[in-house]
């Protein structure tokens, strides 16, 4: 168990700050009234403090946070669950692409530091990655599309 | 002497939050700005290219960086300097997890099909091995050595990185490798996925199991191409994100297993099997 109260308010502090770039965001990309979104937008940010909190309790299981605040929101919202219903009439009000786009606003900054590492990198190395790419998702997509059909999904 | 001490203690908070807000405030520039340009769509060929505001908020985000237009432009580094850079690090992880929340409500829903869609999802994992037999050859044809081992074992997220790291040591040749990988993944892969995510439904290949191929193990990466797939066959949004989500997850729970128990050892085979055909080191042109 390693938790403790700084840590947990800094967590809070900073979901907060990403809830207000997610309303902002959504209210300017898809119309969407910051006080219509707020209810749903506070389940979100409980869930992933729950998230935060469950990764730092179990460190030995390498679960992400990412995947607890996924299979939370999963089990919550599961069709013969009770809370499915109003779970969903909340969090509906928060967009699903509205949530990347701070994410990836983040995410090019703190790449920053890494440009001058990344032009040290020879030229091959670019050129086997987006081999490595390529390899992966088209690797799976032809598993997948394969396996589905002989399930007779698709 | 105490009212010193807490001066500089005042001080060094207040700088902290002078950080923190500059760094809010140009995230928030960036993600209206975005957000109000929206999502652009046009063909190419057969395929639909999707540039959703995701895609510009990361390029325009790296742009800022002390080392990119930074170093021309003397106010954009007072704004966004190194400790910028730092925080926005930590603030990805935590930004992700909305996103997650986002997924999980998209799969709850489609539990009973997702669950039917097991088997697929189990061998898919497997399909990730691909990637082995595209690019080691390659890498070996471009005169890498052990260097290509580590490249190309998987898609070098976190775990893997983790897993050559302690086998190999992180400054080894196989080390160097899995960090080059690595390295372009967390600059290009959401760009790259972005662009690839929209225009690979063109392939004839089913968008669920394309949805499935999107969860890699990266957050980030999966929402960038499963969000252009999605735009790309709208009438199939939700599956798409529930399918892509659940991979992603399982990806979490098997990748590191995978990459142990078969990534490395089938990159080892092969390269064994293929340095001696295909590496340059005879024809003394390296």
């Amino acid at each position: 168990m390693s938790l403790n109260l700084d840590r947990s308010l800094d967590y809070l502090k900073m979901l907060i700050i990403v809830g207000i770039l997610i309303l902002v965001g959504q209210r300017f990309g898809y119309g969407i009234s910051i006080f219509s979104a707020l209810p749903g937008m506070i389940i979100v940010i409980l869930i992933s403090f729950l998230a935060l909190t469950i990764k730092d309790s179990f460190p030995n299981l390498h679960f992400p946070a990412f995947a607890w605040a996924s299979l939370t929101a999963l089990i919550l919202s599961m069709p013969f669950m009770p809370t499915a219903e109003l779970f969903l009439k909340y969090t509906n009000e928060v967009n699903f692409l509205g949530t990347t786009t701070p994410i990836l606003a983040y995410a090019g900054i703190s790449v920053g530091n890494k440009i001058e590492e990344l032009r040290k990198l020879s030229w091959k190395v670019f050129i086997v990655a987006v081999a490595v790419f390529i390899g992966t998702y088209f690797g799976s997509a032809i598993v997948a599309h394969l396996v589905l059909k002989m399930q007779g999904i698709i | 002497m105490v009212t010193n001490k807490e001066n500089q203690r005042d001080i060094v908070k207040k700088n902290d939050f002078n950080s923190l807000l500059k760094l809010f405030l140009s995230v928030l520039l960036i993600v209206v700005a975005t957000e109000i340009f929206g999502t652009k769509t046009f063909r190419i060929g057969p395929g639909q290219v999707v540039l959703l505001p995701m895609l510009f908020a990361v390029i325009i985000g790296m742009l800022i960086t002390p080392n990119l237009l930074g170093s021309k432009i003397k106010v954009l580094k007072k704004i966004i300097s190194m400790k910028e850079v730092e925080t926005a690090g930590t603030y990805v992880m935590i930004a992700l997890l909305p996103l997650g929340v986002k997924y999980g409500t998209l799969v709850g829903p489609n539990i009973v099909e997702v669950v039917k869609a097991g088997p697929a999802f189990l061998l898919q994992e497997i399909g990730n091995l691909g990637t082995i037999f595209i690019a080691l050859p390659l890498a070996l044809i471009l005169g890498m050595k052990r260097e290509a081992v580590g490249a190309t074992a998987s898609i070098s997220r976190e775990p893997t990185l983790g897993v050559i790291g302690e086998k190999y040591g992180i400054s080894s040749p196989e080390g160097t490798g899995v960090l080059g990988t690595y390295l372009m993944g967390t600059v290009f892969g959401t760009i790259f996925f972005g662009l690839l995510g929209g225009f690979s439904a063109a392939t004839g290949l089913h968008p669920l199991a394309l949805a499935m191929a999107s969860g890699m193990g990266s957050g980030s990466m999966m929402a960038a191409a499963s969000g252009a797939l999605a735009e790309s066959v709208p009438a199939m949004k939700d599956e798409i994100l529930a399918y892509a989500a659940t991979s992603n997850m399982l990806t979490g729970v098997t990748g590191l297993y995978s990459v142990i128990f078969l990534g490395l050892p089938l990159v080892n085979f092969l390269y064994d099997k293929l340095s001696p055909i295909l590496s340059r080191k005879d024809r003394g042109d390296e």
